[in-house]
């Protein structure tokens, strides 16, 4: 009587997963459209379904067939789990820890990273340096075989184009402060020079670069082995667009040229991207692993699925909720290491209502830190009371903002609201992590409970939106976290200064920037760190930022996996890992 | 002599509407009735049990008092006392007070996305129907032109556009809902509008939207009944899929789609987030399917008188 009403029956999808139910029907009324909608509108169940279905026959078969694993180790192939999806494969535009994992690989700076101790420095593209009296002209010798993956040599010139690229102000790179060490990199970076020859980096001949710089800096040989000290491709970078062009195909796989350990050679988004050797590197026959697979994971609990199914040597984070589950195993996969990384949430200070410093203190003052750490991340983290982790050798950072209901209170009526209520509405915002989420959920539960504040909402964005909304200061409260790029109290400090490209909370403070200034003219490291904690209990006095917790490296790792040491920044030298069959399941 | 023929008229079988006889078909259907009640329980209870006192707010957070086991009682590290019907979540939110929450978003969901979707399908489709001709055509196309777009990219487009708002969430779905049931109602018009009650309508000179709004959309009820009761659930369920992928409600408010997301996170350390919303949304679609299912019998004017 009614066939579309029977056709419409069939695209029920509970209906024609069950075919109890749905044998009754007759398919045939469904016409190809609506069929190709009905695909469209279930697809996530039915995947969810298959994939269900896929992990009990996974799981069932793993223990006959051979694990992708087992596999990867035979063949020396890393699969790590690497967060998310990669913004960019270009030194000079990347902020992330994850995509800084990924060059890592596949390009080399004038130093490298240490297999197991961060203070140390290896000799990366420069065989040598040396340094002046004050530290304020560094010599990099760089060595002679030092290749592209496409066998041109690396020279001197390589790096100073680099440098110019990352400072260049079209270019709008946002780290590229990391070179405000150089001299004139600042000004022009920010315009106020427009000749790049009077930037403290000069080519003296194909191998020796030198530097010149802005203030003495003994640690410079530890700054130069971040992500955006590392050279580009002259050549590749100038064939795919100009130089200051940002994204364009020169970072694809088969375009990209790559001085380190691997090359490129396939992106899939959202899936992985994997880097192979090099073989015109110049160390390459004591590069260990054939390669690495970084796979795109946001979800901690997808991963640990996949590390649990052996798709993975290495999982990115770990859900909180089943640490204690591994914990009791005493499963030797799961690792706890000290992470030099503070955890926080940044405040616009450019806009109602965060611009009030009461109102930041207020908020500052209701986080219980404590119970963050202990009831809802449960990775062993340490409650943040302060900024800068104390991990730094020596540096004794002001440790003040403690959670405290009262004095919390106190702030808001300060801030001229009588109670939480007539506090306007505002938006939390964090990238899509279910860690995120639960953090942002919980500190907007303490805000309600110590002062009030109803009208806090909670908002979630894809990281690559995400990043680009904190940088355009879209937001009220944004989460963050920074981990230490190398190991000085600066690397936390500095982002904090007048508009630097990592501060995005607006926040200015002319005793903070000047006290950061006069630290590197003290004349002793004592002298420095004291400086640098007056800076600091600036920073911790406005609260521009809300500290949570500092962080501590929770991950799942293979025994297979040989050669992965505890670092305190995290930054691994992949040439140095080695796999080996251990012959044990990671279950 | 006027009470003999009004006597004689009590004798006559007496007339019984369709209404009243699809209810006695539906009665004896004791799935469908089960089904019917059951339905009537869950939304009682989910609109109304949160006004009761004592039913913890859900949004509170107890972070000391996380996963704790269904009937357990605590005190909290704040010194609250607080007694877990279903446990607690990851938070130490009440899962049973979750879910009545959820429960009304979903609901208030399916009923709403459903209402627009009713109004802007029954018009559109006896407009086009009792009309005909080229703009029947054209409307039709139209429809066609909507089928072929693919849902979730719209609302996604949408969302993404809009912000996350959940009224939006409700007219996003329900406008794109309506297509199929434009059509079911295009087609009993079409079938209807050269019958004789029509055209003693037209005769009589009734305007055009009298004729549809009074005359043909009344006859068009049993379909459209029957396909909104298996419109609900079918929008319940894309509320759940847009929460499930993060577009729908925003935390900490929860619908079923969102809890059933995060309990599938946790189903290994903590089975209860998972099951009990699970559950009780698996059963609230199967209510509404096989009320839908009955319905349809019930209203078919074909299906023998017995």
């Amino acid at each position: 009587m009614i066939p579309p009403l029977r056709s419409r029956n069939i695209q029920q999808g509970w209906v024609r997963q069950l075919p109890l139910l749905g044998c009754r029907r007759n398919p045939e009324d469904s016409t190809a459209r609506r069929a190709s909608r009905f695909t469209l509108t279930t697809t996530p169940w039915k995947s969810g379904l298959i994939l269900l279905l896929g992990i009990v026959v996974i799981s069932q078969v793993s223990c006959r067939k051979e694990r992708k694993v087992d596999m990867a180790t035979r063949e020396k192939i890393l699969l790590l789990g690497n967060g998310d999806e990669p913004k960019a494969l270009d030194p000079h535009l990347v902020s992330s820890v994850g995509d800084s994992n990924i060059l890592r690989a596949t390009l080399e700076g004038l130093t490298t990273f240490h297999p197991s101790d961060d203070t140390r420095h290896e000799p990366g593209v420069a065989e040598r340096w040396e340094a002046n009296d004050d530290y304020t002209e560094w010599k990099f010798h760089l060595r002679k075989n030092a290749k592209w993956s496409n066998g041109d040599p690396v020279t001197a010139s390589d790096f100073v184009y680099s440098y110019n690229r990352i400072l260049h102000p079209e270019m709008a790179a946002p780290y590229a402060s990391m070179l405000y060490f150089l001299k004139n990199g600042e000004a022009y970076n920010k315009g106020e020079i427009k000749d790049f020859a009077e930037v403290g980096v000069k080519a003296q001949n194909d191998h020796l670069l030198v530097c010149t710089l802005e203030r003495p800096t003994p640690f410079l040989p530890d700054v130069v082995k971040h992500t955006t000290w590392l050279p580009v491709h002259r050549p590749t970078i100038e064939k795919f667009g100009t130089m200051t062009e940002a994204f364009t195909d020169w970072q694809k796989p088969g375009n990209h040229v790559s001085n380190g350990a691997f090359q490129l050679t396939e992106w899939r988004i959202n899936a992985h991207v994997k880097v192979r050797r090099n073989p015109h590197y110049w160390d390459a026959e004591n590069v260990k692993p054939n390669g690495i697979n970084f796979y795109p994971i946001p979800n901690s609990f997808t991963e640990e699925k996949a590390f649990r199914n052996g798709l993975l040597h290495y999982t990115y984070i770990i859900p909180a909720n089943l640490i204690s589950q591994y914990q009791e195993k005493n499963d030797p996969s799961l690792r706890s290491e000290t992470y030099a990384g503070v955890y926080f949430y940044r405040c616009n200070t450019s806009q109602k209502p965060t611009d009030n410093v009461d109102f930041r203190r207020a908020l500052a003052y209701a986080i219980n830190q404590e119970t963050i750490v202990k009831y809802v991340k449960m990775g062993g983290e340490q409650p943040a009371y302060g900024y800068t982790p104390p991990s730094e050798v020596g540096y004794k950072p002001p440790n003040v903002i403690r959670h405290d209901p009262d004095k919390a209170r106190e702030f808001l009526k300060r801030a001229g609201y009588e109670s939480g209520k007539d506090v306007p509405e505002f938006t939390i915002l964090f990238n899509t992590t279910e860690e995120h989420k639960s953090i942002a959920v919980a500190i907007q539960d303490m805000w309600k409970k110590t002062l009030g504040i109803e009208k806090v909402n909670i908002q979630n964005q894809e990281w690559k939106v995400f990043q680009q909304t904190l940088f355009d200061m879209r937001y009220d409260i944004g989460r963050a976290g920074w981990i230490g790029d190398y190991s000085d109290p600066t690397t936390f400090l500095g982002m904090w200064k007048t508009s630097d490209s990592n501060n995005y909370t607006g926040w200015s403070n002319l005793d903070y920037d000047r006290l950061l200034k006069e630290s590197s003219y003290a004349n002793s490291t004592e002298d420095r760190y004291r400086i640098l904690a007056e800076a600091e209990s600036i920073l911790l006095d406005e609260v521009p930022i809300l500290p949570i917790y500092w962080y501590t490296r929770v991950y799942l790792i293979s025994p297979d996996v040989k050669n992965w040491n505890p670092l305190l920044l995290d930054n691994h030298p992949y040439k140095h890992i080695d796999l080996v069959p251990s012959g044990k399941e990671t279950e | 002599m006027i009470s003999e023929i009004h006597r004689h008229g009590q004798d006559i079988e007496k007339g019984s509407s369709l209404g009243k006889d699809a209810w006695l078909r539906l009665k004896k259907n004791h799935l469908a009735m089960g089904s019917l009640w059951f339905f009537v329980a869950i939304v009682l209870v989910c609109f109304l049990l949160p006004f009761v006192p004592g039913i913890p707010n859900p949004n509170i957070t107890h972070p000391d008092l996380q996963s704790m086991p269904a009937f357990s009682s605590a005190t909290s590290m704040e010194g609250v006392n607080v007694f877990y019907l279903l446990g607690s979540d990851h938070l130490g939110r009440d899962i049973f007070s979750r879910i009545l929450y959820g429960g009304r978003v979903s609901l208030s969901v399916g009923f709403l996305a459903t209402a627009v979707s009713l109004t802007i399908g029954v018009i559109y489709g006896a407009v086009s129907g009792y009309i005909g001709g080229r703009l029947d055509a054209a409307m039709m196309r139209f429809v066609d032109i909507l089928y072929a777009l693919p849902f979730m990219i719209i609302v996604i487009i949408l969302t993404t556009y809009f912000g996350n708002n959940l009224w939006l969430l409700f007219v996003c779905i329900g406008a794109v809902e309506w297509l199929t049931m434009a059509r079911i109602v295009r087609g009993q018009v079409i079938s209807l509008k050269n019958q004789e009650f029509v055209e003693a309508a037209r005769s009589l000179g009734l305007s055009r939207s009298r004729i549809i709004f009074r005359h043909l959309i009344p006859n068009t009820v049993g379909p459209v009944i029957v396909y909104t009761t298996l419109t609900v659930p079918a929008v319940m369920r894309l509320e759940a899929i847009l929460s499930f992928l993060g577009l729908g409600v925003q935390p900490p408010d929860a619908s079923w789609g969102s809890l059933i997301k995060e309990g599938a996170d946790r189903m290994a350390s903590d089975p209860g987030l998972l099951v009990y919303p699970a559950i009780i949304f698996g059963l609230t679609l199967f209510s509404l399917n096989f009320l839908g299912d009955g319905l349809r019998d019930a209203l078919d004017p074909k299906s023998s008188k017995d």
